[in-house]
């Protein structure tokens, strides 16, 4: 349904830009000595495919706000200059939250505009399916998924942030923060995200010389986190890594409260790391940690998007959100170095790409470089904790805005 | 060693009292209504955002909205009853699983798109709060909860075996057209047995808020437990499926602290099908009702 919503919306934006442009040839020809390129420049067509309704619909709203400002803040400096100061038109379409609506969705946009890139859709079960599509149709992506798969095999896929097989690392790394000898206990639900991530943290504890102490999946979506955290106690952990859902990690963060239990809690990335967990956990979110691929209070620039986004939607700029305005300044950047609305060309320019300031490099350590498989070869993620309400970057020592706080 | 058991008891024994209010709500439509109410975990789901809207608009504590949450679900059960479930009692099973299965559905999804799938709190100043006696801990709001359950299933309890409507209502279960002999109305028993079933269901609501999120699919994870129930302690019975209840909680807490943090429903389907096999009606087959 909200998809003919949005197919009607956007229909009445092209009779709308239509009916622009021509009425702004009939005025042109009325006066006859308007010059050309005052607005003849064709608009850079941008696709968005982001979940808006269904059970993603929270975090895909987000990303639509970020991606609306991103492309304002390129239109009002001007534009694609080497384009005649085209102005990027972001055509934004809903994919329910739904594997297969992804694939039509996808395929709609491609084939029923001109595009010339584009960025989503923020889960990596649906952007999997969005690269897949673009790829065949020749169209380059830009995606802050973390997924290793949307690097293999993919030439027109460009994955600027850290890759999930980093965000076990840096967990591990920020376990040994909270103490010399971390004992960590591993929590998981018994899905497919579960318990990739979990083992993803098994593998490479040893190397990291960090001690598992215990290793559990639990049946997600569960009445109670008691008997959990009851088990987390007898096992003697002092890092709890909890790989969950919201719903859950709330009744979790809740029930180590209540046993009185003093341990470290790290809840990983996702669901963790956007305001609404706060709103819904509150004051005990306070000195919770977690991994993110991107953070508000990385650098200058990315502050001063995280204030305008406020003023907007009320919430701070959250993990992909600020990553999809990094994402649409890298593809001003190639557009710009393109000259070109071809999307060969942009994807040419894109693999070109090597930013270390702007907002286009607003990325943990400030730069953005591709590499073959489209992953960018500076790309870590940065470790964060709840801070006064806030989200706090506070690893790796390069990117700390703020100390750890030990709970 | 004991310590660990006795957490693991109380923990169910707590959570055990909620599933006992969605399994009395099922359990009294079907003893007298002899229909099964797909729909009751929804109805829970609505008793839970009416104490979120309550708190969150009016200040009102998830646990006084009860005296909102039950009058209006009791409502909700007598409508439900006159216009939609009194229309195909006289027809055979399958109708009749379709409606309450179908208004299960419809509920649902008109949440999803009204109130939209994110997760809402309600936080109080108990709702992270407990008791600690020695080495063993009870949390402040389920036990409130608990307490609060045991009180309404006693009060129904009492209820049922005391006045006359109870009665009435225990006959027309027992037998319908024995009782409709007997110059009961049966229309008038069945609308009060779904009212106060749904009123069971909105209490088990709003006492969840205080310590458990609210989003449209929640009555899916407490009505699964409450049909396990409902079975386990015989159709029908009040009494059985509170007491099933409970000894489901204490279950699944220990399999999850013994067995493996997935293991929760494993062992609660375990224990209902080992009941079955050994007494099929139920663990209080034959009991009186």
């Amino acid at each position: 349904m909200a998809s003919t919503k949005h197919r009607t919306s956007s229909k009445q934006q092209n009779r709308r830009t239509f009916l622009k442009a021509t009425g702004g040839a009939l005025v042109a020809g009325a006066f006859g000595a308007v010059p050309l390129r005052g607005w003849a420049a064709d608009p850079v067509n941008i696709g968005a495919l982001y979940p808006t309704t269904g059970s993603m619909a929270q975090i895909g709203v987000g990303c639509v706000a970020a991606a609306k400002l991103a492309a304002e803040m390129v239109n009002e400096a001007g534009g694609i200059k080497s384009l005649g100061g085209a102005k990027i038109n972001l055509i934004i379409s809903d994919v329910q939250s739904d594997t297969t609506v992804t694939r039509t969705e996808t395929d709609r946009l491609i084939t029923s505009n001109k595009l010339s890139a584009i960025h989503g859709c923020f889960a990596s079960a649906l952007t999997l399916i969005a690269s897949e599509v673009a790829e065949r149709a020749k169209v380059p992506i830009i995606t802050g998924s973390s997924s290793d798969q949307l690097n293999k095999g993919r030439t027109y896929t460009f994955t600027p942030f850290a890759r999930a097989s980093q965000f076990a690392q840096a967990q591990l790394r920020m376990s040994k923060l909270v103490g010399d000898k971390p004992k960590v206990a591993v929590i998981f639900e018994n899905t497919a995200f579960g318990t990739s991530t979990s083992n993803g943290l098994k593998g490479q504890a040893p190397a990291e010389g960090v001690e598992i102490v215990m290793f559990e999946p639990y049946s997600a979506g569960f009445t109670d986190a008691s008997p959990l955290i009851n088990k987390v106690k007898a096992s003697g952990a002092n890092a709890l890594f909890s790989v969950s859902y919201l719903n859950d990690l709330i009744l979790i963060v809740r029930a180590v409260k209540q046993v009185g239990l003093n341990i470290a809690i790290n809840g990983g990335s996702g669901g963790f790391v956007i305001p609404d967990f706060y709103k819904n956990v509150g004051k005990l979110a306070e000195g919770l940690q977690g991994v993110a691929h991107w953070n508000h209070d990385m650098s200058d620039d990315a502050q001063k998007v995280n204030v305008e986004y406020k003023k907007r939607t009320g919430e701070f700029l959250f993990e992909y959100a600020g990553g999809l305005v990094a994402q649409t300044f890298m593809l001003a950047d190639a557009l710009e170095r393109a000259a070109s609305t071809d999307p060969q060309k942009v994807r040419d320019a894109l693999s070109a790409l090597d930013v270390s300031k702007g907002y286009a490099a607003m990325a943990p350590g400030g730069k953005v470089k591709f590499g073959p498989d489209g992953k960018n070869v500076y790309g870590h993620p940065v470790g964060v904790q709840w801070q006064n309400g806030d989200l706090a970057s506070v690893f790796p020592k390069e990117d700390a805005r703020a100390p750890l706080i030990k709970t | 060693m004991f310590e660990t058991v006795a957490q693991a008891v109380i923990n169910g024994l707590l959570i055990g009292g909620i599933y006992a209010l969605v399994s009395i709500g099922v359990t009294l439509i079907f003893g007298v209504v002899k229909i099964v109410n797909f729909a009751q975990g929804e109805f829970v789901m609505i008793g839970m955002y009416i104490s979120f809207f309550l708190a969150t608009q009016f200040g009102i504590d998830p646990i006084l909205s009860l005296f909102v949450s039950m009058p209006a679900l009791f409502f909700v059960g007598v409508v439900v009853q006159h216009f939609l479930i009194r229309r195909v009692l006289g027809l055979n099973d399958l109708p009749q699983i379709f409606l309450t299965f179908a208004l299960s559905l419809l509920i649902l999804n008109l949440a999803l798109m009204l109130l939209t799938a994110n997760y809402r709190t309600v936080h109080t100043w108990y709702s992270d709060e407990a008791f600690h006696l020695g080495g063993l801990y009870i949390p402040v709001a389920k036990l409130v909860a608990f307490v609060l359950a045991m009180v309404l299933s006693g009060t129904l309890w009492v209820f049922l075996h005391t006045t006359d409507l109870g009665k009435a209502m225990r006959a027309a279960s027992q037998n319908r057209d024995v009782a409709q002999l007997m110059g009961i109305n049966p229309n008038r028993v069945f609308a009060v047995a779904l009212g106060v079933a749904l009123a069971l269901a909105g209490a088990a609501g709003s006492l969840l808020m205080p310590f458990y999120p609210a989003y449209p699919l929640v009555g899916q994870v407490f009505v699964l437990m409450a049909f396990v129930a409902v079975v386990l302690g015989t159709l029908g019975n009040v009494i059985g499926a509170l007491i099933a209840s409970l000894l489901m909680g204490i279950a699944e807490s220990l399999g999850i602290q013994f067995i493996g943090a997935d293991s929760g429903l494993i062992v609660v389907f375990l224990l209902l099908l080992t009941t079955l096999a050994v007494r099929p009606s139920g663990l209080a087959g034959g009991w009186r009702r």
